[in-house]
């Protein structure tokens, strides 16, 4: 019972975080000096055509009818225009959602490919080399800007071996994949060392436990007790793990998509937010909260797949 | 890179995703593709100027008359020939047969609707330039005739700029505002598909009037904002053409034989402004000596690694009327210190208003600060975003503060107005600099029909403003593309326009 009044509850929840968030992330982007009408019609625009295109959008309001406007049009379902690019939001958002979409998918699997390899690795090698490589890059890993990893990739996998592109996104699904596969390893070698540290230390742990050793000494293989017992039984804290980096996760694509130039939700809202796109900024960021709070609720769930005795 | 690169899980995906995509780097043929670092945000020609908007829809955009090559005059665009009252006051212009890429007529009429809505739409940014127009007509298909409340010797340059362009009447009225995502031109090119915050794809207009143009097949321009991002794409042959090559890297391409770095002609123009409102700046000698204190060659030297020229007018280098033995204040940081002395001026601090980020403005805002450090007076750096410091210059809320101007139109009337006709609306670029003998000057040049007196109006303009130091002049620099070595004519003429026309990719 415990179970269906958390699935029906939490999507209840979610109705006070993203007023809050529309709230604060109105006001900060209406507290960012600067004026998109000035963006749009640039240095040289006269004071009565800067007033004619302010009232055009609204912004001659005062900020909390802006606010309270924004809100009414939001429940009748209408996200309003863009300023820069003149056309309605969603228009501007829909394509952008797949590329990021497939970033996000493709970085956490890589970094779920690279984290599970190399803390099985360092689990199984304890303190010989292969660990000690593996401490060193999941120590060294979480302070490399993915920016300037971004680059490095890009000359090394690009430029010296012609083996991906430099940027953008392609056509066809194998085009993504070809094209993302630069960005979302940036993306992962910067998530994976935290998931690394974190399965090596429950592996470990687990290798230890009393149930495992009671399964060895009833002669179980080796590498049974690994793949049913304590792998299984490391995974859980770093699914955890991984949805908490959710967050972090969406704002590794904001870099990574300016740098790569992937045209989704990442470089929109930087464009956006240097433009003072105001209402491309805010509908943007409901889209991430949504996501962020959308992906914990999924993980809790996956987690008590995982494991019947955890509680919601 | 000092941590273990995850080589044993990958390199039977790095193999396979390789080979799959051989294939898709096949060359594409005569189609032209530019990495640029901005999206354009519209195609109609009256509701921007931003460059990169302009830059893509003078693709596919006819007007009337166009600059030529360099910039310096006036040729045929839609208009075959024209003819122009003894008087100045009415334009008579003779249209060429030409289609726009829908397949109807270009009209007279719409010249004239296109033209008018330049000038009324209240949301058209640059009305004001067309304000000289009183009438416009269209007594046949292929006649138009404006007439003009007074002589104007900017308006040919004017109907020569972006916002002129000649727009279909009948896709306009029925678009409404989409117009400006699905234009109809009689330009060399067609807009065949704008994916938004990625590409925009233009096809050849085989409409289009001038026999055996364009010949390219088509122009991709796709976004890359990443200015390393950009410059590799083009090294590894992703992209033909690059654009904003960063200073650093020019020599670095330059010495790449697959490469050729475009250092065109421009009009563009760096510049500090100065706040004649505040105190003792609203004093020419303290300016001067202000001006005398700063070391152009060093500027120019360091921030475009000597791809630029010390600027001795507020005229472009590469514009109509420049007058290149304008008189400039040499360096001398002693001279400078003396006359702030002899003003009484005495522990001077100024504000120096830059957009914080910003590479050249860094540089800038050092070398001032040490420069004028010099003579005694200190700098502070007030660093902001780009709004926001564009929000302290239109509120003369500054001392000192760096602007850049690039030319929209040939004719140097624009720029006079907007820097030192003292004109209220925009004081000087807002340095409230007001010199009655400039305003007038202005003014004349702007109805003076002889192209040589009108020169020496310009000469003299350029002199008082000089000697005034209405601003502080830094650098000319050229416009700078790179392009592979097969891509002939991607070139920029001085006011920005990419002349893709006559480009082409050879084999």
């Amino acid at each position: 019972m415990g179970r269906y009044r958390f699935i029906l509850w939490r999507p209840l929840q979610l109705v006070p975080v993203l007023l809050g968030v529309s709230l604060i992330s109105f006001l900060l982007v209406h507290s960012i000096p600067g004026d998109p009408v000035r963006v749009l019609l640039g240095t040289r625009a006269t004071a009565s055509v800067i007033e004619a295109t302010r009232a055009q959008y609204g912004l001659d309001q005062p900020l909390a009818l802006q606010y309270l406007y924004f809100l009414k049009n939001l429940a009748a379902g209408e996200f309003g225009k863009s300023i820069i690019f003149k056309v309605g939001i969603p228009k501007l958002v829909v394509g952008r959602i797949v590329p990021t979409l497939f970033l996000l998918g493709y970085a956490i699997l890589l970094s779920v490919v690279i984290a599970i390899g190399l803390a099985v690795l360092a689990a199984l090698y304890r303190g010989r080399l292969p660990d000690q490589l593996v401490r060193v890059y999941s120590t060294a890993g979480l302070g490399l800007p993915a920016f300037w990893l971004g680059i490095v990739l890009i000359i090394l996998f690009s430029i010296e071996l012609g083996l991906f592109p430099v940027s953008g996104y392609g056509e066809t699904p194998l085009e993504h994949l070809h094209h993302l596969f630069l960005p979302s390893l940036t993306i992962a070698l910067a998530l994976s060392p935290v998931l690394i540290r974190n399965l090596r230390a429950s592996l470990l742990v687990e290798m230890e436990a009393d149930y495992v050793k009671a399964a060895r000494s009833r002669g179980i293989a080796e590498a049974r007790i690994f793949r049913r017992h304590v792998f299984r039984n490391s995974l859980i804290p770093t699914i955890t793990l991984l949805g908490v980096n959710i967050g972090w996760l969406i704002g590794g694509t904001v870099v990574v998509e300016q740098v790569f130039s992937v045209p989704g939700l990442g470089s929109l809202m930087v464009s956006s937010i240097f433009a003072r796109d105001y209402l491309v900024v805010q509908v943007v960021t409901l889209a991430f909260a949504l996501a962020v709070i959308l992906t914990n609720f999924i993980v809790d769930i996956v987690t008590v797949a995982l494991d019947p005795r955890i509680k919601l | 890179m000092t941590f273990d690169k995850p080589r044993r899980l990958l390199p039977a995906l790095l193999v396979a995703a390789a080979l799959v995509f051989a294939a898709a780097q096949a060359w594409a043929g005569g189609v032209l593709k530019i990495a640029r670092e901005q999206d354009s945000t519209t195609f109609d020609p009256i509701y921007t100027i931003l460059a990169p908007d302009i830059w893509v829809f003078n693709q596919f955009y006819s007007t009337l008359v166009r600059a030529n090559a360099d910039a310096t005059g006036i040729e045929p665009d839609l208009a075959e020939t024209w003819d122009i009252s003894p008087d100045g006051t009415v334009y008579t212009f003779h249209l060429r047969e030409a289609k726009f890429s829908d397949g109807t007529p270009v009209l007279a009429s719409d010249v004239v609707f296109s033209l008018l809505r330049a000038r009324d739409d209240e949301k058209s940014v640059l009305r004001s330039m067309f304000s000289p127009i009183d009438k416009a007509e269209a007594p046949d298909d292929r006649t138009v005739v404006l007439r003009l409340k007074g002589p104007s010797a900017p308006l040919m340059s004017t109907l020569a700029m972006f916002a002129a362009s000649i727009l279909p009447e009948h896709a306009v009225k029925a678009e409404g505002e989409a117009f400006g995502e699905k234009p109809v031109g009689s330009g060399a090119f067609v807009l065949k598909e704008w994916k938004r915050g990625d590409s925009i794809i233009l096809a050849r207009n085989p409409l289009y009037w001038e026999k055996g143009l364009p010949k390219l097949d088509g122009i991709e321009w796709i976004y890359v904002p990443n200015d390393n991002t950009r410059m590799l794409k083009l090294k590894a042959g992703e992209v033909d053409a690059a654009t904003f090559v960063p200073w650093n890297q020019i020599k670095e391409l330059q010495a790449d034989k697959n490469i050729q770095v475009q250092l065109d002609k421009s009009t563009r123009m760096d510049h500090i402004l100065v706040n004649h409102a505040h105190k003792p700046l609203d004093n020419k000698l303290v300016r001067q000596a202000l001006n005398m204190a700063i070391d152009q060659k060093a500027i120019v030297d360091v921030v475009t690694q000597g791809f630029g020229t010390p600027a001795n007018s507020f005229f472009p280098l590469d514009g109509m009327d420049y007058n290149p033995a304008n008189p400039n204040y040499p360096y001398d940081p002693e001279k400078a210190k003396k006359i702030l002395e002899e003003q009484g001026v005495k522990d001077l601090t100024l504000s120096f208003a830059l957009v914080a980020g910003d590479t050249a403005h860094d540089q800038i805002g050092v070398l001032v600060k040490d420069q004028l450090a010099k003579i005694g007076v200190t700098v502070n750096l007030n660093k902001m975003e780009g709004g926001q410091q564009w929000d302290a210059l239109v509120n003369g809320d500054y001392d000192i503060g760096v602007m850049w101007w690039v030319n929209d139109v040939f004719d140097p009337d624009e720029k006079a107005q907007f820097c030192v006709s003292g004109d209220p609306e925009n004081r000087s670029y807002y340095t409230n600099y007001k010199n009655p003998v400039v305003s007038d000057l202005v003014n004349k040049a702007a109805v003076e029909q002889n192209p040589e007196k009108r020169k020496q109006m310009y000469y003299e303009i350029q002199r008082i403003a000089k000697d005034d130091v209405h601003w502080i002049d830094l650098y000319y620099s050229p416009f700078r593309n790179a392009s592979r070595s097969n891509v002939k004519g991607f070139v920029q003429n001085p006011l920005g326009r990419y002349m893709l026309e006559t480009a082409d990719i050879v084999n």
